[in-house]
């Protein structure tokens, strides 16, 4: 489903990501560790493109992104995106947040429209907050808006960037639930995260990644219990 | 979308406003414009009693009724509009007025630019100074500092005894201006047309100015209509202001606002 | 000292009628200033550094130069060049509205840029064009941070509407000068014209804030 070759970013001369080849599968959920300035997540915003891409490609379903005719817009429908920071708008209600895009991208029928909307609220715990503003919620709540947000638009693919790190500890969990219901009804999910828990619980395969390299990657048993490099022997001594 | 429906009343709203907000600023014909009459664009500077100022909106003086006088007599409606000094030579220059009245004096500097109508008044710069100043005469103008309206002969007048650019001089954008500046103390003389400076000095008693004279140093100037060069309009204008001398019209005007009968000869000997 | 009130009240409506014109001006100024503005910051902010020069040269010349001056290029310049003639209160209009454009286009661009990256980019992943996401996202955000400096925008609109006088629009300050000229006082209308462009300012002062209010508790 998703598919990079020889993936190279740079910021300038600052070579952040430096030769990532890598392949999704569906319904496979990819977890990536790392330490800080690993290059994990410009990783994974180069996989909407978010960031571009200096050398190399990313194909989406087939689609190389890199490609200049590619109408980026209709690919990142099918690729949902959770940010650190939840991005909700905050001059619109939780619900108005979620129906925006089906309706002025997809022009998806308003009627239609709400009633999704309000079943992804469901689905998240939220059907009380419909009429709410953002920021009357708690950060988990926040980005369990943003999920639904991002799941309004149907998409194949979901990529989460560190969603839990900046909730404060009681909250991760409730995000973490809805992230492992996701997974569990067969979304092709691609994670950033230092929530080693659930990459032991929920994930297909974990990528480590430092250096702008990917290090080692396997599944979560074999990765936490028999890590292969002396470097991911060394991170995880410090996270586990 | 609310932004612009808020936008369009705003700018409707306000081109109301302006609309009432502009009054007739101008002083012509009050009768009602009559089809065949051609209305001409007259500017001034109504800062300069009794010639032409400003008595609440209306523009009223010796000129204004001078050129509707003229005007008339022409078969023309007369639009006289007050845009300040230096603007009347810049609309001059550019052609966009008829022409110009504003006591402007005929020289032959001006004369490079501009047109100018038969001479119609005999005007002499004179001091204006504070009761008991020891100034009697242009020279004693020396070493003072004089204020005076920006560009007029007045100007001219003391420079030709300070010397031009000279910083004791300070040029005032009206007269009105450079007599407060006498007032205020900023200033020991002005120098203005007579009629000016002497219809000031009768008005404000309690100010306690004088007028003094120096016709030697300050020679005798005409005032003439200001037009732009090669205007076609002068020919007619200057037949309606002899027509005007002749009839009496003129010496009734000018009765009325000195008191006095013209020296109509004079005046027609510098044609 | 003896101040003349009867004379400020035979000049009272004609300050009146100057107040009216006053108030027009700046209405008009902002109105015309705040749509030209927003035309050119959105120009500003392209891409393309041959497309946003011109803007950029707008911006500098109009934030460059005293509006005096640029009242009277207008007035003697620019106007008479499309009518013919010259016409205070177009000219008037035309100068307040092209410079406060200028302004306005900055307020414009520093709201808009004010706004997180992650807004943008949050709309972009739901698919999104950038044109809509600044339609739906970034501009709606973006126009309620910028009311308070469109606010003192319209005030500084409002003082600066004074030197209109100059090219003798009959406003506030106009009238000031003509009782000045026609009783040889400096007090009386200068007093009376500072007090009501107090009063102006003040007022507008006060709804701004209101505003502003309304508008945070939103």
């Amino acid at each position: 489903m998703i598919k990079v070759s020889n993936l190279k970013k740079s910021f300038g001369t600052n070579e952040v990501l430096k030769n990532i080849n890598a392949e999704i599968q569906p319904q496979e959920v990819v977890v990536v560790i790392g330490p800080s300035g690993s290059g994990k997540s410009t990783f994974l915003r180069c996989l909407n493109l978010l960031e571009s891409v200096t050398d190399g490609h990313v194909y989406i379903e087939g689609v190389d992104l890199t490609d200049k005719s590619v109408n980026i817009n209709k690919v990142r429908q099918n690729v949902g995106m959770v940010f650190q920071q939840f991005n909700l708008f905050p001059h619109k209600t939780v619900i108005e947040n979620i129906v925006m895009a089906p309706v002025k991208v997809k022009k998806v029928d308003d009627e239609v429209a709400l009633q999704k909307g309000l079943d992804l609220l469901r689905k998240v715990g939220l059907e009380d907050k419909a009429d709410a503003y953002p920021d009357s919620l708690s950060g988990g709540q926040k980005q369990r808006v943003a999920i639904a947000r991002a799941l309004a638009m149907e998409p194949k693919i979901m990529l989460f960037d560190e969603p839990t790190s900046a909730l404060d500890p009681e909250m991760v969990g409730e995000v973490l639930e809805v992230m492992k219901q996701l997974a569990k009804e067969g979304m092709t999910m691609v994670v950033v995260t230092h929530e080693m828990g659930f990459a032991r619980e929920v994930g297909d395969r974990v990528i480590f990644m430092d250096g702008g390299y990917i290090v080692e990657e396997n599944v979560p048993e074999e990765l936490f219990t028999n890590p292969q490099q002396e470097r991911t022997k060394s991170f995880l001594s410090k996270v586990l | 979308m609310k932004k612009l429906s808020l936008l369009s009343f705003l700018l409707v709203f306000s081109m109301l406003l302006a609309a009432c907000g502009t009054s007739d600023q101008n002083n012509g014909s009050d009768e009602g414009a009559s089809e065949e009459k051609k209305t001409l664009r007259v500017v001034t500077d109504a800062a300069y009693a009794p010639f032409e100022y400003m008595d609440g909106d209306k523009i009223v003086g010796f000129d204004v009724d001078f050129v509707n006088a003229v005007a008339k007599e022409a078969g023309y409606e007369a639009d006289i509009v007050h845009v300040g000094w230096e603007p009347v030579f810049v609309e001059i220059e550019d052609k966009i007025a008829d022409f110009a009245v504003s006591a402007i004096t005929i020289n032959d500097e001006r004369k490079e630019s501009y047109d100018f109508s038969h001479a119609y008044f005999l005007s002499t710069n004179k001091i204006l100074v504070p009761e008991g100043s020891d100034i009697k005469s242009a020279a004693d103008l020396k070493d003072k500092v004089v204020a005076v309206q920006n560009g007029t002969t007045g100007q001219e007048a003391i420079e030709s005894v300070l010397g031009e650019n000279n910083p004791n001089i300070k040029k005032f954008e009206n007269t009105v201006l450079a007599i407060m500046e006498l007032k205020g103390g900023g200033a020991d003389a002005v120098v203005a047309d007579n009629t000016v400076v002497e219809e000031y000095a009768k008005n404000n008693p309690d100010d306690k100015f004088v007028v003094v004279e120096d016709p030697d140093a300050f020679a005798a100037e005409y005032y003439g209509l200001m037009f732009p060069k090669d205007s076609e309009l002068k020919a007619e204008i200057n037949e309606a202001i002899n027509t005007i001398y002749e009839n009496g019209t003129y010496a009734e005007i000018y009765k009325e606002w000195f008191g006095s009968e013209p020296d109509l000869e004079d005046l027609k000997a510098q044609q | 000292m003896d101040f003349r009130f009867d004379l400020i009240m035979d000049y009272a409506p004609l300050f009146l009628k100057g107040t009216l014109l006053t108030l027009g001006l700046s209405l008009a100024g902002i109105a015309i200033g705040t749509a030209l503005g927003l035309a050119i910051g959105l120009g500003k902010m392209v891409k393309n550094k041959w497309l946003s020069l011109p803007f950029d040269l707008y911006i500098t010349f109009f934030r460059g130069t005293p509006l005096f001056v640029q009242i009277l290029l207008i007035h003697f310049g620019l106007v008479p060049l499309f009518t013919g003639k010259t016409e205070p209160v177009t000219a008037a209009i035309l100068a307040l509205s092209l410079n406060a454009a200028a302004y306005i286009a900055e307020i414009f661009r520093a709201g808009i840029q004010s706004i997180d990256k992650g807004q943008m980019e949050a709309a972009r992943t739901l698919g999104m064009t950038h044109v809509q996401a600044m339609r739906h996202v970034i501009l709606p955000q973006a126009f309620k941070r910028m009311i308070p400096p469109l606010g003192n925008e319209f005030i500084v609109l409002i003082k600066e509407s004074s030197l209109a006088a100059v090219i003798a629009a009959p406003e506030i300050m106009y009238w000031g000068r003509a009782m000045q000229g026609q009783y040889f006082k400096v007090w009386e209308p200068y007093i009376t014209v500072a007090v009501i462009y107090l009063v102006i300012t003040l007022s507008l002062s006060f709804l701004l804030n209101r505003l502003e209010r309304r508008l945070s508790t939103e």
